[in-house]
């Protein structure tokens, strides 16, 4: 049935690769920017093509603030590509979704059009600026641009009456976040570790980040960092014994001293992307921070490298669903995040996708589907390896813009 | 309307003008414009921005932090153009002269890596030049090289990156011009006696290439006196046997329009490029391109982003103008001095 990581959907391209290689359409944030002088150009490719007249076809539907007792006819959802599980035989079927429309006979318009969160954010900012439904009923977006949004009170809070499953299956390591403490605004999607990457017949076996910080003969000039700030950041801050989860700007400051210094002792290689792992494999690299998404895949290719979550920690991001303010179908929308709570749901999900599954019993339903992926390490961490990863805190803009700055310095642009 | 265009004979030039001008105002004018107005932006994407002539400090904060970057970009555009030349002229006065038949499948062979995607060729540079690629593999396997030596993520690697993507864009009008000189002209410089320079052919030559490859040196802090003597041997040979006095006094300067293009159409995409240096390079060669990128794209920092990109066009255009003071304008549009 499923010869493991070949079927797992196009396993080339991870999402995270995506989001590297759509840099370009932060573009169009510019471009909606350009527009400044208050004429807010309408989201273009949310509300008009994709979602086309989901305000206006059903005005009557807006179940708002009740709780959903008839599901509406069809539910909004935009995510990113290659996030779901589709049908072996015919790409456009998700046969998750298939299951739900089944069950409460709701359409689910699923459509794969957030490629970067900065420019999918700039589609649907016009439309929650002057309070109108952005045509979207769920969004799925990375932490740090879903606490922004919590911050600007553009999502609807979840009635958590209709999620009983969300409310009993989310893992202990996603609660307590500072920018939604009591999870009435966010459900986890899938997440990823952000870790250690190496070669362990060059570097030997490593357990501490302090590796990436010490010029040793054996990874020095094969070094590599991410250049994804919070990532790179976040496990400076872990090896400086500072605390990710709450970072300041001395804390940016410090991490990028050691980041600094680390490169002046020739250390570091370069930054990337997503191309560490190609790196990885042609032993340009021996040591990189790294994906754990990505890492399923290159252990598939060059099964001698390792992927290890330092003693001192690691990074833990997460896309998660919200319903945006003023969402036509908040019912439904509750009703089909609930629903991928389901251990066996989630499995399925998961079977596809090599991320993190962050509902609680999806590993004992992915045995009955697939054993070997229920014991990939990568994609169902055990519990010592999550309670050692961190999700770095939320930013204010003026923060972020600071610690951005600060970034540039060690990406050689600054 | 033919009697309109006959009574109104001023109308025909505008009118063959017409689609290029628009282009040019839709697509390059109107955008340049709105950018020239983000650079004066204060402001954040999240507060949105305002407009004040007081933020012409985006200049100067863009040229004093960013200087290295720039300074950078003009060094490998320059050494990479420098480069190009040196490749491609005797390439393309080969195809010229000696091409006979095959000059049509020589110049396809110099277009042809234009058939696969510029982010494909680069990338696959990648490959080529890695620590145990095809190129380092067999050499550190000898004993020839340290293990820790490598290419990627240097400078080297960024401006041998460029030269190979923009040698095309030398080699073609280089081609054109040299294809053009009456090799009679030659063979009248010969018959007074303007043949071959020996020895003294020899000694300029190697002064020259020893010469380059010092600078290059100096700018990269290599070891340079070995990588002197090493260019002072290839230029000495290429000077014994090849330069002639014809071709000093007939050949190059009759060439010399080509060069001109050749030389702008590699600089000027090339000190704006960003490609080879996030494929090939590292942090410490960055170019002023990678900088725009990341203050447009993840910084969000349009104003800034934009007095960079018009602080370029503006060092771009002062160089240019520069060069082509030294070399004469009128190179340009005539077909060379006789």
């Amino acid at each position: 049935m499923s010869d493991n990581g070949t079927t797992r959907g196009l396993p080339a391209i991870s999402r995270r690769q995506l989001l590297a290689g759509g840099t370009m359409a932060g573009f169009a944030a510019f471009l909606a920017a350009c527009g400044t002088g208050g004429t807010a150009t309408q989201a273009p490719s949310a509300s008009e093509s994709a979602a086309p007249a989901a305000a206006s076809a059903e005005p009557s539907a807006t179940a708002s603030a009740e709780a959903a007792a008839t599901p509406s006819a069809e539910v909004n959802w935009a995510n990113w590509t290659y996030y779901i599980d589709v049908d072996a035989k015919d790409q456009t079927k998700h046969p998750t979704l298939d299951k739900f429309t089944a069950k409460y006979g709701t359409k689910v318009n699923y459509q794969e059009v957030i490629e970067d969160n900065q420019s999918f954010f700039g589609t649907i900012k016009p439309a929650l600026e002057a309070g109108q439904d952005t045509g979207w009923d769920v969004v799925t977006l990375t932490d740090w641009m879903a606490s922004k949004l919590v911050r600007l009170g553009w999502v609807e809070e979840f009635n958590l009456a209709n999620m009983p499953n969300f409310t009993a299956n989310i893992k202990d390591v996603y609660k307590g976040l500072a920018w939604d403490p009591e999870m009435k605004h966010h459900a986890p999607w899938q997440s990823g570790m952000t870790g250690m990457g190496y070669d362990p017949t060059v570097t030997g076996e490593l357990t501490s980040l302090s590796a990436f910080f010490t010029p040793d003969p054996r990874w020095k000039g094969k070094t590599e960092y991410l250049t994804e700030m919070r990532d790179t950041i976040g496990l400076a801050m872990l090896y400086l014994g500072l605390d990710p989860t709450n970072p300041t700007r001395a804390d940016a400051d410090k991490a990028v001293a050691a980041l600094q210094k680390a490169k002046k002792e020739g250390i570091v290689r370069d930054l990337k992307g997503n191309s560490y792992a190609e790196d990885l494999k042609a032993g340009d690299a021996v040591l990189a921070m790294a994906w754990s998404g990505d890492m399923v895949q290159a252990l598939v290719d060059k099964p001698t490298l390792k992927f290890a979550v330092g003693s001192e920690g690691g990074m833990l991001w997460t896309d998660n669903s919200m319903i945006p303010k003023g969402a036509a179908h908040k019912g439904t929308a509750e009703l089909l995040i609930d629903f991928f709570y389901q251990p066996e749901i989630a499995a399925e999900v998961e079977a596809y996708v090599n991320y993190i599954c962050p509902v609680k019993g999806a590993d004992e339903a992915m045995k009955a589907l697939d054993p070997e992926i229920a014991k990939n390490p990568l994609i169902f961490p055990p519990d010592d390896i999550l309670a050692r990863l961190r999700v770095f805190g939320p930013l204010s803009e003026e923060d972020e813009a600071y610690f951005n700055e600060q970034f540039a310095k060690v990406l050689g642009v600054g | 309307m033919g009697t309109l265009l006959k009574r109104h004979r001023w109308i025909a030039p505008y009118a063959l003008l017409a689609p290029g001008i628009l282009w040019l105002l839709v697509f390059y004018v109107y955008p340049a414009f709105q950018m020239f107005v983000a650079s004066f932006w204060s402001g954040s994407l999240e507060k949105g921005f305002t407009f004040s002539l007081a933020n012409y400090t985006n200049y100067t904060e863009a040229i004093d932090q960013f200087a290295p970057q720039y300074l950078r970009s003009i060094v490998y555009a320059g050494a990479a153009t420098v480069l190009t030349f040196l490749i491609a002229y005797p390439l393309a006065y080969t195809i010229a002269f000696k091409g006979g038949r095959y000059k049509n499948v020589l110049l396809f062979l110099v277009v042809a890596p234009f058939f696969t995607s510029f982010l494909l060729r680069t990338i696959s540079w990648k490959i080529i030049l890695g620590d145990t690629g095809i190129l380092l593999g067999p050499i550190k396997e000898l004993g020839l090289l340290p293990e820790d030596f490598r290419l990627l993520a240097t400078p080297i690697a960024v401006i041998s990156g460029i030269t190979y993507n923009f040698l095309p864009f030398m080699t073609l009008p280089v081609y054109v011009a040299v294809e053009k000189v009456d090799f009679r002209l030659v063979e009248a410089a010969r018959d007074l006696y303007a043949g071959p320079w020996r020895p003294g052919g020899g000694i300029a030559g190697a002064l020259v290439a020893g010469g380059l490859a010092a600078v290059l040196g100096i700018v990269f802090a290599w070891p340079w006196p070995i990588l002197a003597a090493g260019a002072a041997l290839i230029g000495g040979a290429v000077g014994w046997f090849l330069v002639s006095e014809s071709f000093i006094r007939v050949t190059f300067p009759l060439s010399l329009p080509g060069v001109f293009a050749g030389s702008l159409l590699t600089f000027i995409p090339a000190i704006g490029d960003y490609v080879n240096a996030e494929f090939l390079g590292n942090p410490d060669t960055r170019m002023i391109g990678n900088v725009i990128q990341n203050k447009f794209l993840t910084q969000n920092d349009y104003p800034v982003a934009s007095a960079l990109s018009f602080t370029l066009m503006a060092a771009i255009l002062v160089l240019v103008t520069v060069y082509a003071r030294i070399l004469g304008t009128e190179e340009l549009t005539t077909t060379g001095r006789v």
